[in-house]
């Protein structure tokens, strides 16, 4: 049920975060009861002033995917070859939650999680990371090629990363995630280890001299 | 010739081809002589075919990489724009062949390289980012005497020539020691290139597949990288990335003064930034006190890793000899530290070093240093190195720390030197090198000099 009518505290909102609101109220309109009724409560909360601390822009990290501050995402849905999805679950199953030790020899990986849908015929990857992977790949094939190639030939038509081209091939299966969220935008994995080496080492000077 | 890579391969290749030296320009494998002296010319093309019959008359000028270890005596280079190879009159699918990058040019991708603020080539010097800079020919000679014959026979062949205007000159060298801006030896740890025909300097490393500094060739991939087209005009060609610094001499002296209180103090601040004394002596070999005749023995002074230094104590990590070529440095990301290489060919132009230069007035006296960085990538080898080695610090674990001698610094940036019991972190470090131009040059063999010149 439409619920067309302006609700008072909306009139005085800058005209542009104003037609937001109405605009997200009219798509509501559309959906259930439960949503409108929601929007509705939160209505005062999404149209007030944001006064929290300034987040960090976000950009774009290369060519694909969002960056906030030194942080990106990357997100991959690729289709599996046959019997790829048995494959890479074996795999992931044989090297146990810390994939290997992939996260810890890239150094720049917050975290990566694998996605099997559809019935076992796509795959969602999806990482955050520090900086761009662009400058990288190449070092990326150099130094992990088999790695690489032994979770990427899983899926469908995967030419193999040592060949001409592979950039284009990855980011064709890339998506632009619409929105994403980073606690610590400015934080890097190898200044988050740092920071907790230096938090280790003041912990024991004041345990010395308290 | 011969491949002098005897240790073999490990990367899995079967052989090293061995390069075709009569063809590569002789700049590409030939080390700056010491002493030296040069001059860039940079010249527009106004009509094609002059352009041609320029090239034609200076390609017999142009020395090979033949005997590259032997110079006896001065020799050009000459590298060409993407503009300038447009004004030839290329055929259009040759011109969209190029990286793209390339065919941008340097100042169109300020962006990827990290040169904004003062940096930004609203704020370089003419000719450089104004698209006329079509043609760069240098001359390197190791004699005063053999640089002006050579210089001459260079102009000859551009008189006559109403087609071809030369827009800029800039002699470079004949400097007190060779020194460069700052008054350190510069020039020291070049990539070693595999099948080049000369053994690696000690402490060069593994030989760098050539393909990596010149097309045609395989890299350390194995696969060659894409060459321009046709064949001819790519193979044994490489790229140039060409750019001018302005040395702040007395903003550099004050950071020293203000930060050091002794003469010696100074100077070991000197070197925690480079890596290396003034002389060239290695912190790796000479921790403590300067060892000239160590900085100037080619044999040592490059001769070593960072298996003994890992916690930065000697040559810190941010500091720009480690930056530039981390050799065995425990990386905070997975990193091919051979892809990451260049040839740098670095010339030193204007007033020598003064070690009393303080005020701002100094810092622009004409003083600083054109730099050529060659390699078959090398637009995204300097991309990379501007953007994750030089304005970046979180590949060697420093966060946010630049470069100290080319990084572009922020307000408030710092530099941090590693030592027992805790480290000193130093506030306030300003730019010292400030970017004043900036081109891609395409540097062709001698084969490709010839077809381009012969097109109609």
């Amino acid at each position: 049920m439409a619920t067309t009518n302006v609700p008072p505290q909306l009139d005085k909102l800058p005209p542009e975060l104003k037609e937001k609101i109405q605009e997200l109220r009219k798509l509501y309109a559309e959906g259930s009861e439960v949503g409108q009724r929601a929007l509705d409560k939160l209505l005062g909360q999404l149209a007030a002033p944001r006064t929290d601390k300034p987040v960090a822009e976000i950009t774009t990290a290369g060519r694909t995917g969002l960056r906030q501050g030194k942080v990106s995402e990357l997100t991959v849905i690729a289709p599996f070859a046959p019997g790829g999805a048995k494959r890479l679950r074996a795999l992931l199953k044989l090297l146990g939650a810390n994939f290997g030790d992939a996260g810890e020899k890239v150094g720049t990986v917050h975290d990566m999680r694998f996605v099997f849908f559809d019935n076992d015929t796509r795959m969602l990857f999806a990482t955050a990371y520090d900086g761009d992977w662009d400058p990288y790949i190449d070092d990326f094939v150099a130094k992990i090629p088999a790695e690489l190639d032994l979770v990427f030939s899983t899926t469908e038509n995967f030419p193999g990363l040592n060949t001409p081209g592979i950039k284009d091939w990855i980011a064709k299966f890339q998506i632009t995630a619409e929105a994403w969220y980073v606690a610590n935008p400015d934080l890097t994995v190898a200044e988050t280890k740092r920071l907790e080496r230096v938090g280790k080492a003041l912990d024991e000077f004041l345990d010395k001299i308290g | 010739m011969s491949t002098l890579d005897e240790r073999g391969d490990e990367r899995g290749s079967t052989s090293s081809p061995v390069l075709e030296l009569d063809e590569i320009q002789a700049t590409v494998l030939r080390y700056r002589p010491e002493p030296y002296y040069g001059t860039h010319v940079l010249m527009r093309v106004d009509d094609a075919q002059t352009g041609r019959e320029f090239l034609r008359r200076l390609t017999p000028h142009i020395n090979s990489a033949a005997g590259w270890w032997n110079a006896v005596d001065a020799w050009l280079a000459v590298g060409i724009s993407y503009a300038g190879l447009k004004a030839l009159g290329l055929p259009e699918e040759s011109l969209q062949s190029f990286p793209e990058a390339f065919r941008a040019g340097m100042a169109a991708r300020a962006e990827q390289l990290r040169d904004v603020g003062v940096n930004a080539s609203s704020n370089w010097d003419f000719p450089f980012g104004t698209g006329q800079v079509h043609i760069g020919v240098t001359a390197f000679s190791d004699t005063a005497a053999k640089w002006r014959r050579t210089v001459a026979v260079a102009r000859e062949q551009a008189i006559g020539f109403s087609g071809v205007t030369i827009i800029h000159m800039q002699d470079f060298g004949a400097q007190p020691g060779s020194l460069n801006p700052f008054g350190y030896k510069d020039g020291i740890g070049q990539p070693a290139i595999a099948g080049s025909g000369v053994a690696p300097l000690p402490g060069q490393g593994q030989p760098i597949k050539a393909g990596e500094f010149i097309l045609g060739y395989p890299g350390e991939a194995d696969l060659p990288y894409p060459t321009p087209q046709p064949d001819v005009l790519g193979r044994n060609g490489t790229y140039v990335g060409f750019r001018k610094y302005q040395s702040r001499v007395g903003t550099f002296n004050r950071f020293l003064q203000e930060n050091a209180s002794t003469h010696e103090e100074r100077e070991l601040l000197a070197a925690k930034l480079v890596g290396r004394w003034r002389s060239g002596a290695p912190l790796t070999l000479a921790p403590h006190a300067d060892d000239p005749s160590l900085g100037e023995d080619p044999q040592r002074n490059n001769d070593f890793n960072y298996s003994t230094d890992a916690q930065g104590r000697q040559v810190p990590f941010g500091c720009h000899m480690r930056r530039m070529n981390p050799r065995d440095s425990q990386l905070a990301q997975l990193t091919d530290v051979n892809l990451h290489r260049i040839i740098r060919r670095s010339t030193t132009y204007g007033a020598p070093y003064d070690p009393n230069a303080l005020s701002e007035e100094d810092d622009e006296v004409p003083r600083g240093v054109f730099f050529l960085f060659i390699s078959a990538k090398a637009m995204a080898t300097l991309e990379f190195l501007q953007g994750e080695w030089i304005n970046d610090g979180n590949f060697a674990g420093v966060g946010d720390e630049r470069d100290p001698m080319v990084g572009l610094q922020p307000d408030g940036a710092t530099f941090s030197i590693p030592q027992a019991p805790v480290r000193r972190r130093i506030h306030g470090i300003e730019t010292f090198n400030v970017l004043r131009g900036g081109e891609y040059l395409f540097m062709p063999s001698l084969s490709a000099l010839r077809w381009i010149a012969e097109l109609s």
